[in-house]
């Protein structure tokens, strides 16, 4: 489910579920979390990316369908937190090449990277309070993107936007004018990344998150959205999914 | 003098004045900076305060000579500049910043602490610390809080410098002109049109904004002139540095 490789000093880990658009399950999560254990400490820069068309288009939703009582959602939700937090954690930087799309959970993993690499027509966004579920998880991360305001339209508002007006907004550093350049453009990020001098980037990094100052946010927020799974409201409008799209049309 | 304080009406300019070394932050430099902040803090005739360099270059940043030959002194510089920067910051009356030719490192530093940064099109700006094996943890606090976290993490982990034009589209400048020669008229007219406000209005909103935002927690800048000072003393920070300085 995740491809790892390491090449002059650049680990690329690569979702590969590219016939369900690299949806989420609680495994490729886990492994997700594991293969950034694995490639840390021997790498000097990270890459994450996408096999097929789209970076990533978030929960793989069949399986919650499965499991009404919630279970398949929470694990998803906590696996997702644990990839976030890991990728944070760990020293190395970290480069997305979001291309096509990066929706809900996906979008949520931009909140873990330094830089995000995107294209102008790829489709960003959390279409989720649409199905009873809470993107409260994403919130921490987000607002130190793109502010307090922006952050409140992004995830109340199921509207997906494109790649271009999130690098508009910071939510992505660059947006490429062809989603075939966004892997490319990333690796070379990551080589510039990996030739600066490693002790600067990981103190700066870390110094970073201290100036951020998250403190127990990304665990309240995790919360926050575990509390609502298995829920009324989620069973009733989660089925939903399957039979309306969210609006990416502009507002 | 290293650093000279004029004032004209209400608006008083801070010059950098060390053309020589591109206005290169000394030890010596940032004493009289401290001296002219504190002068120009008791004005309570002066509302708007230009800061600006003499010579072709804002500042091309921190003065790391002195610390080739001893280390120690890192902090001693570091911290210096860390208490300018909140001293800036805590001032009452509204800093705008001249950027003409160049604002890197610590020189880019005091250009985010100031209210408004004004620059031309082909300035060079930025921070390249991390391309020297340095940490700019001084001015991490300073840019967070005025691009966003986003952002400044992308500027600080990637090094390097940048033009005014795309200073400006991050938000690290407020305007930019065409050419250099604009720079002055087109500061006159930011001053002028600054001056007209309140000056107890200005005050307060100034206070109300360092409130909001955590300008006023000295620790985190603090703190961030020691793990500087700390990372500049690797070897691997002291081997580029004298590759830099000395080749």
């Amino acid at each position: 489910m995740i491809g790892a490789t390491i090449e002059r000093g650049v680990a690329t880990l690569t979702l590969r579920r590219a016939a369900k658009r690299n949806a989420m399950t609680p495994e490729l999560l886990a492994c997700l979390v594991t293969s950034i254990g694995q490639v840390s400490s021997g790498a000097r820069a990270i890459v994450l990316a996408g096999e097929g068309t789209v970076f990533c288009a978030g929960f793989d939703l069949s399986l919650c369908r499965e499991h009404p009582d919630g279970s398949v959602m929470r694990a998803l939700l906590s696996g997702l937190s644990d990839v976030i937090v890991a990728l944070r954690d760990q020293p190395r930087p970290v480069v997305m090449a979001a291309h096509g799309a990066a929706i809900a959970g996906g979008c949520a993993l931009l909140g873990a990277a330094d830089f995000v690499i995107t294209n102008d027509d790829a489709k960003i966004g959390y279409p989720v309070a649409r199905l009873g579920v809470s993107p409260a998880v994403s919130a921490p991360y987000l607002r130190l993107l793109v502010g307090d305001g922006a952050a409140r339209e992004r995830l109340l508002d199921s509207r997906l936007i494109s790649g271009r007006e999130a690098a508009g907004i910071g939510l992505a550093t660059q947006s490429l004018a062809s989603a075939a350049d966004v892997g490319p453009a990333a690796q070379a990020t990551a080589r510039a990344l990996a030739n600066t001098p490693v002790e600067a980037i990981s103190a700066t990094r870390a110094w970073l998150h201290e100036v951020e100052g998250l403190g127990d946010a990304p665990w309240r927020a995790l919360r926050a959205s575990l509390a609502l799974t298995g829920e009324e409201e989620e069973r009733r409008m989660l089925p939903k999914a399957w039979t309306t799209r969210p609006t990416d049309s502009p507002n | 003098m290293l650093a000279t304080l004029t004032i004209e009406g209400c608006i008083g300019t801070l010059t950098l004045n060390r053309p020589e070394a591109r206005n290169a932050l000394s030890l010596d430099l940032l004493e009289e900076l401290h001296a002219r902040v504190d002068e120009v803090s008791r004005r309570s005739d002066v509302n708007v305060i230009v800061l600006t360099g003499a010579g072709k270059a804002f500042c091309a940043g921190m003065d790391l000579r002195a610390v080739l030959d001893a280390p120690s002194l890192a902090l001693t510089l570091l911290r210096s500049l860390a208490d300018l920067t909140l001293k800036l910051r805590a001032l009452s009356q509204v800093t705008v910043a001249r950027v003409q030719g160049a604002a890197i490192g610590g020189g880019c530093g005091l250009t985010t602490v100031c209210d408004f940064a004004i620059t031309h099109a082909d300035s060079k700006m930025g921070f390249p610390e991390v391309d020297l094996g340095v940490c700019p943890a001084v001015v991490a606090p300073w840019l967070v809080r005025k691009l966003g976290a986003g952002r400044a993490r992308a500027v600080l982990l990637r090094g390097g410098l940048m033009s005014g034009d795309e200073a400006l589209a991050i938000g690290l400048v407020t305007l930019v002109t065409p050419a250099p020669t604009d720079l002055g008229p087109a500061t006159d007219e930011l001053v002028s049109r600054l001056a007209t406000g309140g000056p107890a209005a200005l005050a307060a909103t100034k206070r109300l904004l360092n409130e909001l935002d955590g300008s006023l927690d000295a620790d985190i800048v603090r703190k961030g002139a020691e793990l500087s000072a700390r990372v500049l003393c690797t070897p691997e920070a002291q081997a580029r540095l004298r590759a830099r300085l000395t080749g």
